[in-house]
C-alpha cells in the first residue's frame, strides 16, 4: 500500500498495477505516466520503505499497453447483489 | 497462558520501555487491566494528541522509543497529528491503538477507524494484528522499524479480541529484517569529495538533525573544527554545533541569520549533513545556493535530489560516514579559507539586533536562556515565539531545543515537555508556547499538576495568532482576517484553576536598563522554584519576526526589517 500511497500523494494515475509472489516476497509491477524527476523521486521513496528490497525502472512492454487499451473499453458498473445467507452471518460473527 | 494483553507488556519491557502515554477506551481497555505489576509505567495525559506529543517529547530528549496507546476510533484518529509529526521530524515513536475486534473490522462498527489506512502513509511500517501468535513478532519488528536507519514513527492496531485472547508465551523476539538488494557498506568516496574540497573557493557545511540522530555530534564537531569552514544549522540542527566555534554563523533558513543565509547563497561547495534541505532551508529551490556543488551525507536515499541532483552522495550513517570522511581528510593537503570565513562571519552581516534591544520579547528570552542551567531543555511550540526561541538558543546541548519543525504543529510544546520532563526529572525544562498553540492542548496542565513536574512555561502572549498575522501584515495588505485572539482568557487564572503558580510579566518590564531587580528577581525565581511555574509575557500585538525570507524569494533576498 505504501508503494501506491507514494505514486498517489504526487497525483500520479495507476492505470495499471499487479501483485505476484515471487520466491519468499512478492513482485509489484505499476505502470505510470512520469517524467525523469519523478522517477528518481519514486524509486527513492520505493526504496525507502522498509519492506521494499528492490525497486528498477523500465519503459512498458507491448503486451502491457495493450492489457491497459483492452480494460478502457470495458466499463465495470457498479452492480446490486445479494450475499448468501452464510456470508451475511459470516460477517457478523 | 497469557493474554494478548500481558504479552504486549512483556514485549514492550523486552525492547526497554518503561514509560507509555495514553488516554484509556473500550477496545484498548484489556491492555489497561493489564498495566498494573507489568513494569510499564503509565502516564495519562488528558488528550490522545497531548500523549503522542508526551511520547515524542521522550523521544526527542532521549533518543529512544517513544510510545503512545489509545483506543480505536476517536483515541486513533487523535494521534493522528503526532505520527504526521514524528515522520516529518525522524521521530521514533510506536503508537498502539486498540481495534474492535476482528470480527467487526470492516462493519462501521462504534468506534471503528481504519487506522492502519489513515496512517499509511504517515508511518514507517504499520501492521493490523490478526492472531494472538503475531504479537512478539510484531512489537519486534515495530521497534526494529522505529529506531533503525531514519528513526520514525510505527503504527500496530490490536483487535481488542486478540488482547483478551490467551495462549503459551515462549518470550519475546528478536526481529531478523532481510537484507536490501542495494544495501552495503557505506562508501564515502573521498578522493572526489577531497577533491571538491580542493577546488572550492567558498565551502560551508549545513548541519540538520541527522548528526544528533545518529549519535554523532562529537564526530561531526571535530571534523568541523578540522575544516575551519563557516557552518550553520537548521532547526533541528541547533546545539549540534558548538556555540562558541569561530566559524559557526547560527540558524539557516526562512529566519536564520543574515550571515548563514548569505554564505548559504555565495557558496560554491555544500557539505550538507543529516538534512532534508526543505522549503524553509532553501527558499526559492531554483535559485538555492546557485553556484554550490551539493555533497549530501544521508542516512534515507529518498531524502536526496529533492531540491536538485547533488554532485555526490553519501549514504550512510553519519556515525560512520563523518570518521570515515575526517580519517582520509587528515592526509591531504586542503586550502586554508580564512579569508572567505572572514567574509562570512564578518561584521556587516552580524546581527542587526544582536542585543535584542529593539526588541523586548527576544530581550526575555535572552534573560531567560542566560539563566538556565546548560543542559537544559527549552521545548518550542509553532509561531513567531518559536523563531524568537530558536533565533536566541546560544546553548551547545545537542538534545537542548526541541521543537514541531517539519510539521509544524500548533499544541506540542507543553505535551512534549511533560515528556522530556519525565525523560530528565533533573534537568531545567523551559516550555515556550504563544497563546494561540498553548490553547490547543491547555488541557495538558492537568497532566503537569497531576504528576508535579517542575516545567517551566512561557507563553508569549500577543493576543494574536502572531505567524499567520505577520505573513497578513507583509504579504496580505495588514487584512488581519481571524488571526485576532484579543478576546484570551485570562491565563494567569487559567493557571490557577489548574493548580499551577502563574503570573503576568509586562513586556515594559524588558525595555527598562539595566533590568531592574524586581524583574530580575521575577526570572530567577521563575526558573529555579521546584513547583511547575508559568509566566505570561504580555509582547507587543504587530512585534515581527526578522530576518525574514518571504515566500517564494532567495536566500539572498530576506527582509532584515520592516520597510
Amino acid at each position: 500500500m505504501r508503494i501506491l500511497t507514494a505514486a498517489s500523494r504526487r497525483g500520479i494515475e495507476l492505470p495499471y498495477v499487479q501483485a505476484e509472489p515471487a520466491e519468499q516476497s512478492h513482485q509489484v509491477t505499476l505502470l505510470l505516466e512520469v517524467n525523469a524527476k519523478q522517477v528518481g523521486q519514486l524509486s527513492r521513496d520505493w526504496y525507502a520503505i522498509v519492506d521494499v528490497t528492490d525497486v528498477r525502472s523500465a519503459m512498458p512492454t507491448q503486451d502491457m499497453l495493450e492489457l491497459i487499451d483492452g480494460w478502457a473499453a470495458t466499463p465495470h458498473p457498479p452492480t446490486s447483489a445479494v450475499s448468501s445467507g452464510d456470508s451475511a452471518r459470516a460477517a457478523m460473527a | 497462558m497469557l493474554r494478548g494483553a500481558d504479552i504486549v507488556l512483556r514485549c514492550l519491557r523486552a525492547e526497554g520501555v518503561d514509560l507509555v502515554f495514553g488516554y484509556p477506551g473500550g477496545a484498548i481497555m484489556p491492555l489497561y487491566d493489564a498495566l498494573e505489576g507489568s513494569g510499564v509505567r503509565h502516564i495519562l495525559t488528558r488528550h490522545e494528541q497531548g500523549a503522542v506529543f508526551a511520547a515524542e517529547g521522550y523521544a526527542r530528549a532521549t533518543g529512544k522509543v517513544g510510545v503512545a496507546m489509545a483506543t480505536s476510533g476517536p483515541g486513533a484518529t487523535n494521534l493522528v497529528t503526532g505520527i504526521a509529526d514524528a515522520k516529518m521530524d525522524s521521530v521514533p515513536l510506536v503508537c498502539i491503538t486498540g481495534q474492535v475486534r476482528s470480527s467487526l473490522i470492516g462493519t462501521d462498527a462504534f468506534q471503528e477507524t481504519d487506522v492502519f489506512g489513515l496512517t499509511l502513509s504517515l508511518t514507517k511500517w504499520s501492521r493490523l494484528v490478526r492472531s494472538i501468535e503475531e504479537i512478539p513478532e510484531v512489537i519486534a519488528q515495530a521497534f526494529h522499524w522505529a529506531r533503525s536507519g531514519r528513526p520514525g514513527p510505527v503504527m500496530i492496531d490490536l483487535p481488542v479480541d486478540l488482547l483478551k485472547a490467551t495462549m503459551e508465551f515462549k518470550g519475546p523476539v528478536k526481529f531478523h529484517p532481510h537484507p536490501k538488494a542495494a544495501d552495503a557498506k557505506a562508501e564515502v568516496f573521498t578522493d572526489t569529495l577531497i577533491a571538491l574540497l580542493q577546488q572550492a573557493k567558498k565551502p560551508v557545511a549545513l548541519v540538520g538533525a541527522g548528526a544528533k540522530l545518529s549519535g554523532a555530534v562529537s564526530e561531526l564537531r571535530s571534523l568541523l573544527d578540522c575544516l575551519q569552514i563557516p557552518t550553520f544549522a537548521t532547526v533541528h540542527g541547533l546545539g549540534a554545533v558548538k556555540q562558541e566555534a569561530p566559524y559557526y554563523l547560527g540558524m539557516v533558513g526562512m529566519h536564520g541569520t543574515r550571515a548563514a543565509n548569505m554564505a548559504l547563497h555565495e557558496t560554491d561547495l555544500l557539505l550538507v549533513f543529516g538534512a532534508r534541505l526543505d522549503d524553509r532551508v532553501t527558499g526559492d529551490p531554483t535559485r538555492f545556493a546557485p553556484d554550490a556543488r551539493i555533497v549530501h551525507f544521508e542516512i534515507d536515499p529518498s531524502q536526496l535530489d529533492r531540491v536538485r541532483p547533488c554532485e555526490l552522495a553519501v549514504i550512510g550513517d553519519l556515525a560512520e560516514t563523518i570518521p570515515a570522511f575526517h580519517e582520509e581528510l587528515s592526509r591531504a593537503p586542503l586550502p586554508k579559507w580564512d579569508a572567505w570565513r572572514a567574509i562570512a562571519g564578518g561584521q556587516d552581516r552580524a546581527e542587526l539586533d544582536a542585543a535584542g534591544l529593539a526588541q523586548p520579547t527576544k530581550r526575555f528570552l535572552d534573560e531567560l536562556f542566560r539563566r538556565l542551567p546548560a543542559d537544559s531543555v527549552i521545548v518550542a511550540d509553532v509561531g513567531q515565539h518559536q523563531m524568537w526561541a530558536a533565533q536566541r538558543y546560544r546553548s551547545s546541548t545537542p538534545r537542548g531545543f526541541i521543537t514541531s519543525g517539519g510539521l509544524g504543529a500548533m499544541g506540542f510544546a507543553l505535551p512534549a515537555a511533560v515528556g522530556v520532563q519525565l525523560a530528565k526529572p533533573e534537568t531545567t525544562v523551559l516550555c515556550v508556547s504563544g497563546d494561540g498553540g498553548f490553547q490547543m492542548n491547555i488541557q495538558e496542565l492537568a497532566t503537569v499538576h497531576r504528576l508535579g513536574l517542575a516545567i517551566k512555561i512561557v507563553i508569549v502572549d500577543n493576543k494574536y495568532l502572531g505567524m499567520v498575522r505577520q505573513w497578513q501584515q507583509l504579504f496580505y495588505k495588514r487584512n488581519y482576517a481571524e488571526t485576532d485572539l484579543s478576546d484570551n482568557p485570562d491565563f494567569v487564572e487559567i493557571g490557577k484553576a489548574y493548580k499551577i503558580h502563574a503570573q503576568p510579566l509586562a513586556e515594559e518590564a524588558l525595555t527598562e536598563f539595566p533590568l531592574s531587580a524586581e524583574t530580575a528577581d521575577v526570572l530567577d525565581r521563575f526558573l529555579k522554584s521546584s513547583e511547575p511555574e508559568l509566566l505570561v509575557f504580555e509582547c507587543a500585538p504587530e512585534a515581527n519576526v526578522f530576518p525574514m525570507v518571504p515566500a517564494g524569494a532567495a536566500l539572498s533576498e530576506m527582509m532584515l526589517e520592516e520597510d
